[in-house]
């Protein structure tokens, strides 16, 4: 039988924050608690000092105005990255070829960008990003149909497709669009007309940031709220469930794969035609598999992408100033984020240490 | 001759079942007994406390007259115990003979010496008379050489008693052929042998005793050579025909459901169901008995369109439905529950209303063509869990932090309680939960029949499908054959029919 749920007596607020059953908040400060103490430990041991090496950090992170646009900059792909993995997870599609599709639809938007001229900003820009959407999903088609057609798993064929679009685009840039100006391989220069606007002065954060949110916010509705965003969970929680309830699975399959190529491919397109202005060989430094570990990070929530996009966008930023004000390596930021990671995945150890806590605050 | 092995009052329950109830039984050395019973009669768990998987609450176990106390399979086979399980547990990639030699290797100082493994291997494959290619790898192994190569693995670490778990379920009738003379020349040599079956015509060729189970006890051991098929079908499902039914009348009309020369390939494309035709009648309840695993599961999964590969026409109410998806199936007035509630029945990290809506989310009034419409959910869920009494603090629950009859009850709702079915197809409806429970979906089961659905119902346990059905078909091997409409003697021609006996008339 139902119950009306009673109504919580009033406990205050740092006892919710670390009593309150079933806040993720609580589960991360923690996490985040630890993997730093961690992190200001091999700072320690290795004669440095954590606190300074930390500030360094955390002012080149967001120091100042252009410094935190510069981060929400960075994290632009890392949401729709995130967002991506996050879609496919959820419908238990395991892409891993997130890189290859960021690549492919990076060099579609960007073929659009130098070789379509003579449009208006309004539109220009718009066939750009649809360039990059279509190819990133277009990416998944030959993982989509050796699945279905010879149940392949997605595990290894997205996998291997990572490295058949990186140096396919690579041959694209070496031989038939190269730019025979540029001294480095590289496309052609975008016109005018297909780069995004930028949103600060003396900053290269543009409008990509505000599609990206808007595209979290939409996988938000879209998984919880829509009807195919129920296919797809429920499809992902169990497929035989889903196969005798009439849910068609090998849609809802091909339908997570194409829209996770699609946004990773549209991350793609927004740093090419907001940040580099061209396509650049090996321009990801691994967004695709932070896109992963942002999924994992999120817990496979569209929203909670956007706070671990940040994270991992500040950790990138920062830690290159870190290093160059204190001497202290970059490298134990990738320990953090590790640790972070690391936690995570082992929540249940989190949950333990969150019922110590309990004990010991009430 | 002298005891090999014995069990003495033997009690194990677990949580809801006493699976075996002060069991007592004794094997003499060198013969051949053969375990029968129905499913859940408590043979397996018995062989698995034989064999130390299981300690038994109460009762003692004797291995060559001294009383033993089993905490491992270790044990077991330290006393001369082998176990072969139903499932072979060989390294794909190893050959037959080191599978068998695995653990108790011959070594070399610290290498396996493969000359000496391959000759002990050879010798003792010889000495039981093995037709066995032991240089063969276990994936390229078919599944009757698997097995000889589990029982050999047995007998290298010297067991003189074997446990074999249904040993003729997954071979050929040649392969079995080929078995049966292999345990003869054992038996010859001085190998106790145990084995469970389900298929009565097969104990009755190859053993000399045979002990028959019924619900966690023994029924009685006979002679094989004094006794024949009737005797023990009925013995296995007992002489209580009358009492606990609860069908009184039936009103049959026309035929809702037709199927016609339905043939199903299984996963491994072997055929699961042969050539099968049934008819069901609005308004009748038709009970599908027989053993797991002889293609009944496979036979609902054809009707319901889970099976890619079949054959043979499917009508509801005269309109063709083989061809059609599961969606396209249910939408012609299917409602299904599975036989597996965990596997296909829910989703368990799903709440309680996204399962409860799992059927219907795509239409009216449940969703708007775009996103749902979460108020109707709700308010439908709620209803439905008040209806079907399924006890839970809330609607949005992982579902699977619910206990099983609640989940029946979720799934029971759903496809009962949604809409209106012209078939109802039950699979195992009350496997496994409370009295209550049971009674509530049984009860709902009988409404559906006497609102003039057809209802079919797939049971495990025999009692349920006596207590339901107007009419009882039972597969067995693939094939269907019609025990005909309840009457008194029904429950032992379907016990006839289960364990592979001649059946009067053949399916309409």
């Amino acid at each position: 039988m139902l119950n009306k749920s009673q109504k919580p007596t009033e406990i205050p607020i740092y006892k919710k924050i670390i009593v309150g059953a079933g806040t993720q908040i609580a589960n991360y400060i923690i996490i985040l608690f630890i993997s730093i103490s961690i992190g200001a430990l091999v700072i320690f041991l290795s004669g440095m000092d954590p606190l300074t090496a930390y500030l360094a950090l955390i002012k080149g992170a967001f120091g100042n105005w252009i410094k935190t646009a510069d981060t929400l900059d960075r994290s632009t792909v890392m949401i729709l990255a995130g967002i991506a993995g996050t879609l496919a997870f959820r419908t238990n599609v395991i892409n891993l070829g997130l890189e290859g599709q960021l690549y492919i639809g990076a060099f579609a938007a960007a073929l659009v960008g130098f070789s379509v001229t003579g449009l208006s900003k309004a539109v220009h820009i718009p066939l750009c990003l649809l360039a990059g959407m279509l190819g990133g999903a277009m990416w998944t088609l030959p993982v989509i149909y050796m699945k279905l057609r010879w149940n392949i798993t997605e595990l290894v064929t997205t996998l291997m497709m990572n490295y058949i679009a990186i140096r396919f685009t690579e041959y694209l840039i070496a031989f038939p669009f190269k730019d025979p100006t540029a001294r480095l391989a590289g496309s052609p220069v975008l016109e005018a007309s297909a780069r995004l606007p930028k949103l600060i002065q003396g900053s290269t954060l543009n409008i990509g940031f505000i599609i990206a949110i808007a595209t979290a916010i939409f996988s938000f509705w879209f998984l919880f709220k829509s009807k195919t965003g129920y296919e797809m969970r429920m499809v992902g929680l169990n497929k035989d469930f889903a196969a005798a309830s009439g849910i068609p699975v090998n849609r809802s399959y091909t339908l997570a794969m194409m829209m996770s190529g699609a946004i990773v491919g549209l991350g793609g397109a927004i740093m090419i035609t907001g940040f580099f202005g061209r396509f650049l060989g090996s321009f990801s430094s691994g967004y695709g598999w932070d896109g992963m570990m942002i999924a994992l990070l999120a817990q496979n929530h569209p929203l909670g992408v956007i706070p671990a996009s940040l994270f991992y966008g500040a950790l990138a930023n920062g830690a290159l100033a870190m290093q160059s004000a204190t001497g202290v390596p970059q490298t134990v930021v990738v320990m953090v984020k590790g640790t972070v990671m690391f936690f995570v995945t082992v929540m249940v150890f989190v949950r333990f240490i969150r019922r110590r806590l309990t004990k010991w605050v009430t | 001759m002298a005891e090999a092995i014995a069990a003495d009052n033997i009690t194990k329950t677990f949580p809801n079942v006493t699976a075996n109830d002060c069991v007592t039984v004794s094997v003499e050395e060198g013969t051949i007994r053969a375990v029968v019973g129905e499913n859940g009669a408590g043979k397996t768990t018995l062989m698995k406390i034989l064999y130390g998987l299981y300690q038994p609450d109460s009762g003692t176990i004797r291995i060559k007259g001294e009383e033993i106390k089993l905490s491992n399979p270790r044990d077991a086979i330290s006393r001369g115990i082998g176990m072969v399980h139903q499932h072979f547990m060989l390294v794909p990639s190893f050959t037959l003979a080191q599978n068998i030699v695995l653990g108790v290797e011959p070594k070399k100082r610290i290498f396996i010496d493969e000359n000496q493994l391959n000759e002990s291997v050879q010798q003792i494959s010889e000495k039981y008379g093995f037709d066995i290619d032991t240089q063969k790898l276990a994936v390229d192994a078919s599944v009757g050489e698997q097995q000889r190569a589990e029982i050999l693995k047995a007998l290298y670490r010297g067991a003189d008693i074997l446990i074999l778990d249904e040993p003729t379920a997954v071979l050929t009738d040649m392969e079995t052929k080929e078995l049966f003379v292999m345990l003869r020349n054992l038996m010859k040599s001085g190998i106790t042998i145990l084995f469970i079956s389900h298929k009565l015509r097969e104990v009755l060729e190859i053993s000399d005793e045979t002990t028959v189970m019924r619900n966690g006890k023994v029924v009685g051991t006979v002679k094989t050579s004094e006794t024949d098929s009737h005797k023990l079908a009925e013995m296995m499902v007992g002489r209580d025909t009358i009492g606990g039914r609860i069908r009184t009348s039936c009103d049959v009309k026309d035929a809702v459901l037709t199927i016609e020369n339905l043939s199903v390939l299984d996963s491994r494309d072997l055929q699961a169901v042969k050539n099968v035709s049934l008819k069901l009648c609005k308004g009748e309840i038709l009970g599908v008995a027989g053993v797991d695993g002889n293609g009944q599961e496979e036979f609902v999964e054809a009707i319901m369109g889970l099976r890619p590969k079949i054959k043979g026409k499917i009508t509801i109410d005269g309109k063709e439905i083989q061809d059609l998806s599961t969606r396209g199936i249910r939408e012609s007035g299917v409602a299904f529950i599975p036989s597996d509630r965990y596997r296909s029945g829910i989703a368990m990290d799903a709440l309680i209303w996204e399962n409860i809506i799992a059927g219907d989310y795509y239409s009216e009034p449940f969703s708007n063509g775009l996103s749902l419409v979460m108020k109707e959910v709700l308010d439908t869920s709620e209803k439905l869990v008040k209806k079907f009494q399924v006890s839970t603090p809330g609607l949005k629950v992982k579902t699977g932090n619910l206990s099983g009859g609640n989940i029946q009850r979720v799934i029971a709702g759903r496809e009962l309680g949604l809409k209106e079915a012209k078939v109802v197809i039950a699979s195992q409806p009350t496997r496994g939960i409370d009295i209550a429970g049971t009674e509530a979906i049984r009860q709902m089961l009988l409404e559906y029949a006497n609102r003039g659905a057809g209802v079919l119902i797939l049971s495990a346990d025999l009692d349920e499908v006596l207590a339901l059905s107007d009419r009882i078909v039972v597969f067995y091997e693939g094939e269907i054959s019609d025990a005909g409409y309840w009457d008194e003697d029904i429950r032992s021609r379907v016990g006839q029919l289960m364990t592979g006996g001649e059946g009067e008339n053949n399916a309409k």
